[in-house]
This record gives structure tokens, sequence and C-alpha cells, in this order.
């Protein structure tokens, strides 16, 4: 055999095949995937080093921010941290909500993943229908919460938002329709023929690999690996709602699929038990403004798969250093090693099956290097900017 | 298999490799470990099968302290091992658990680019998530690091 040589083709920042902001660099013998890199931080915004200048209130709005698409459940990941490193017991009406908002979040996840995975595969009308019915969800989070992304139910202590008659009615009903609509999506992804050739045997994880690799949520589950915190290490509401573990042991897209649709079956049952049993009580438990020196950590099922916060405090009202491990980063390494040896045409497939979400994956820094500040703008700068704006003529 | 098993079985593991070890919670378990003993207790969890390595912690302990510290968090179930490692803040260095654990490398180069901890023998010495113009000594996540915005 002779040596032929390395042929690499890079991919991103900015591709047509990419959703989000980062680089890949894959080489390739004629149209098979030999060797995968990825560099990420191109939407690094250093928010783990901004999390120590700020106090533990302003913080949860910082951290809510990681990420446009789970955004509940890095707030509700740092609250958890926080009432756990001060031994705060939040009142069982809050965590019902907590775990309501989350699911309902979830849900909005999925069919968001089920719409860009569709568009991947070249399956446009898929896409179009499962976003049309995701506003479903969409208006029935802002109906509780009042924003459609970034919701703010949390307080640390509890939550903003309660639940009444007619809204859990209206949830009830939006569900109905979802559900009716789940079936479908389940049913096409399963049987449509031309569908089924981009995701049946494509990307193959064996439970071993999987295992290995240290993928978690959906991706993990997709491969006969049962792991699920909500049901492992039960937060919130879980142990009194609690979800069955959804897996699959093909360990193909179509399996990752599959799982994913599973879920929001699973998602709509727990909804429905909790707008059905919620207890009466306060939303909110007193807490303090300053927190001893403590470590905590503080795990959470988001749509991806584990969020994983390390929070140390110092005595102060703000926090020493807050670590945050997002779901993304531990599938990446798996997308890495399941493109070999398959073709450079279901790359972009074998991507978006593990739902990689980037800004989750990367939090920039502005550094100081003496006068060349113009286009970094400081905190202060972009704060008087805000009041000057506002406080203007507009 | 409850919490309370898996840490009992994570304690047996790590006693003889460990330095010190304390159970700060009912689900937690913290190993202290020398940096020359970090491989070993890292290949008997993996050998065992013993959960899986959720991520790796960097941490500036302060001057007050003067150490960094490194921290390896498994779970398993609803258990949390930790394997700890102090490292002193002039040219700390760590092995690298990626012959083990080969995922673990891109938490090895977080750590590398944000606190200037030498992982030795990285299979990837390259930037992660830090520009390419970024100067190089300067440790975004040490307490000292001397950045824009730090004012406020």
């Amino acid at each position: 055999m002779t040596e032929t040589e390395k042929f690499s083709i890079p991919i991103g920042p900015q591709h047509p095949a990419l959703k989000e902001p980062e680089h890949f660099v894959f080489s390739v013998d004629g149209e098979m995937v030999t060797s995968a890199s990825v560099r990420l931080g191109y939407a690094h915004r250093g928010i783990e080093k901004s999390t120590e200048n700020r106090n533990w209130a302003q913080n949860l709005y910082l951290l809510e921010r990681i990420c446009g698409i789970c955004s509940h459940t890095h707030a509700l990941t740092y609250c958890l941290g926080v009432e756990k490193l001060a031994g705060v017991e939040i009142p069982p009406r809050a965590n019902a909500i907590r775990t309501l908002v989350a699911e309902m979040e979830r849900v909005h996840s999925h069919l968001l993943w089920l719409g860009v995975a569709a568009h991947e595969a070249g399956f446009d009308t898929l896409f179009m229908y499962s976003w049309r019915d995701r506003e479903t969800i969409m208006d029935l989070l802002e109906q509780l919460t009042g924003n459609r992304v970034n919701y703010s139910a949390n307080v640390l202590g509890g939550v903003k938002f309660d639940v009444d008659e007619e809204l859990a009615g209206a949830i009830l009903d939006g569900l109905d329709y979802l559900e009716k609509r789940t079936y479908h999506y389940l049913d096409v992804v399963t049987t449509d023929a031309a569908f089924l050739q981009r995701t049946r045997g494509v990307g193959v994880m064996s439970a071993e690999r999987a295992e290995r690799l240290g993928v978690v949520g959906p991706t993990a589950r997709a491969s006969s690996v049962a792991r699920d915190v909500r049901i492992d290490a039960p937060y919130a509401g879980y142990d009194e709602y609690v979800p069955n573990l959804i897996g699959h042991t093909t360990g193909d897209l179509e399996a990752r699929f599959e799982v994913r649709i599973k879920e929001l079956f699973e998602s709509y049952r727990l909804i429905r038990e909790i707008l059905a049993t919620i207890p009466e009580g306060e939303l909110t438990s007193r807490m303090p403004r300053r927190i001893k020196a403590n470590e905590a950590f503080s795990r959470v099922e988001a749509p991806r798969g584990e969020v994983f916060y390390y929070l140390r405090s110092n005595g102060s009202d703000k926090p020493d250093r807050i670590k945050v491990r997002t779901p993304t980063l531990c599938n990446m390494a798996s997308v890495l090693t399941l493109v070999i040896g398959q073709q450079l045409a279901d790359i972009p497939m074998i991507l978006v099956g593990v739902d990689p979400c980037f800004s989750c994956n990367d939090r920039m820094v502005a550094i100081n290097r003496g006068g060349r500040s113009e286009e970094v703008w400081t905190w202060e700068r972009l704060r008087q900017y805000g009041i000057d704006y506002y406080g203007g003529s507009h | 298999m409850q919490t309370a098993e898996r840490l009992q079985q994570a304690r047996e593991l790590l006693e003889p490799r460990a330095l010190e070890l304390v159970e700060p919670s009912t689900d937690r378990l913290d190993a202290e470990m020398s940096p020359d003993s970090l491989t070993a207790g890292v290949q008997a969890l993996h050998d065992h099968r013993w959960g899986y390595l959720s991520t790796i912690t960097g941490l500036d302990l302060g001057p007050d302290d003067g150490r960094l510290e490194v921290l390896y968090h498994f779970c398993s179930g609803g258990a949390i091992v930790t394997l700890r490692v102090k490292l002193p803040h002039e040219d700390p260095k760590v092995p690298t658990i990626s012959k083990i654990i080969p995922s673990a490398v891109i938490f090895e180069q977080e750590i590398e680019e944000m606190l200037g901890i030498d992982v030795l023998d990285i299979p990837i010495k390259e930037r992660l998530f830090l520009p390419d113009d970024w100067p190089d000594g300067v440790y975004p996540l040490r307490k000292d690091a001397q950045l824009e915005g730090d004012n406020e």
C-alpha cells in the first residue's frame, strides 16, 4: 500500500453546516473521515471568572444567561448549589414549580432539537412543523414567567411565579395538542424510509464506548447507558415526580431520535402529575446575604445531559469560585471519535445527534493590555452606556 | 446500589492510595491525593468501573493559602467522589489522567490554559477556549490575574 497524503477539511467557525461557532478539522481519505479535532471558545465569555466579582443574587442573572435554551437549568443548578451552601430548605410548592418549568423547558428544547436535526437531514418540512408546534410550549412558558427564554423563574430560596387554575388549564390543553403531534413525529422518525437512511446505523456508539467517553444525557441513554440525574440523585421535586428512564440499545442516530421523542411523553406525564398534585404553600424561604466558607456540588439533568456546578463560598457575599460543566463538553469527545470511519456527509448529522450547545460550552474575558482598549468596553462604561441610553431621550 | 454502598466501595479502593479521606456530606467522599498517587487512584476507580469522570475543577486557593488545587469529580448514581490534589503556586504540575480516561483531555486543557497548571504528558498541548492572540503567562482563573472589569 502506498502512503497517501492526508487531506484536511476545516469546518467553521462560520460554516453553513454549523449553527453555532466552533472549528473542526477533519482529515479525509476520499469521502471517509480518518481523524477529527475541535477548537472551542468562540463564544467564551469568561462567565466563571465574572461570578467572582458579583454577589450571590447578581450571579443568578448572569448564570441563567449561560445558555438561551436551557436557561432554567443553569439558574436551577446554581440555586440548588447556593441553597446547599447556605443550608436553606425551600418550600415544597417552590420545588414543584421548579420541576414544572424544568420539564416545560425540556419539551421546548427537545422540539427545538428535533427541528434542527431534521433540517440537517434535509427534511425541512419536519423542521417547520416541529418548530411550529414548539411555539405552543413557548407561549405557555411566556404565560407562566413572562419570558420565552431566560425565564427567571428562580430566586435564591424559591421561585418567583405561581401557577393558578387558569394557567394550569392552558398548560394541559397545550400538552394534549403536543402529545398528539409527538406521536406523529415518533411515527415519522421511525418509519420514513428516506429519513431512516440518514439515521439508521449511522454514528453507532456502543454502551462500552459511551461509558468510556463519559457521555451524558439522551446521547448516553440511546447507547443503553442508564444515566439520568433526575433518577440517580433526585433534586428539586424529582423524588416525588419520578421520571421513567428512556433508553435504547442500538446507539445509532435513530436511537437518539427515538429516545428524545419518547422523553417528551415522560415530560408531558410529569407536568400533568405536578399540576394535579401541586402542594399549597409559600414560594420562598429566607436566604442569608453572606454565606460562610463552604463548598457544594450541584447536579441537574439538563435536556442535553448532566450539568455539574462546583460552588465555593468564603464568608462574603460573593462566591470564591464557581465551576460550570455543561453536557456538550462531555459529549463533544464522543463526536470526535464517532465520525472516524464515517462518510463526510454524515458529519453534520452526527454532530447534531448529541444536541450540541456551544454557548453552554464556552463561557470572553477582556484583557487589559494598556491603551489598546477601544474595542473592549469596561463594565463601568457599558453600565454608563446603559444608563444614558435608557435614561436619555429613548 | 445505594449511595452509602457506593461510597464505601470507593473508600476501599482509595484508602491505600490517599493521604486523607473525608465525607463532607452523606453523598460525598473527598480523597486528598499527592500528585504522584493521583493516577493510581484514578486507575483504581476506573478498573472497578466506579462511576464516570464528571469533570475536573481547577481552583486558586487565594493568597492566604498560596496554593492551587485540582479536583477530579467522579459520579456514580447519587454518590460523588472527589480526588483533590494541592499544588504549589509556582510551577504546578500534575500527571495527565487521559491515558486512563481519554475524555479527560478536554478538562485538562482547560486547567492548563485557565490556571497555568502544567499537565505532564497531555496528548494535546493546544488551546481550547482562549483566543490565539491571548498573551502567554496570563491565566484568567488565577486570583492575581489582571483582567479588565475587575475594578467593578
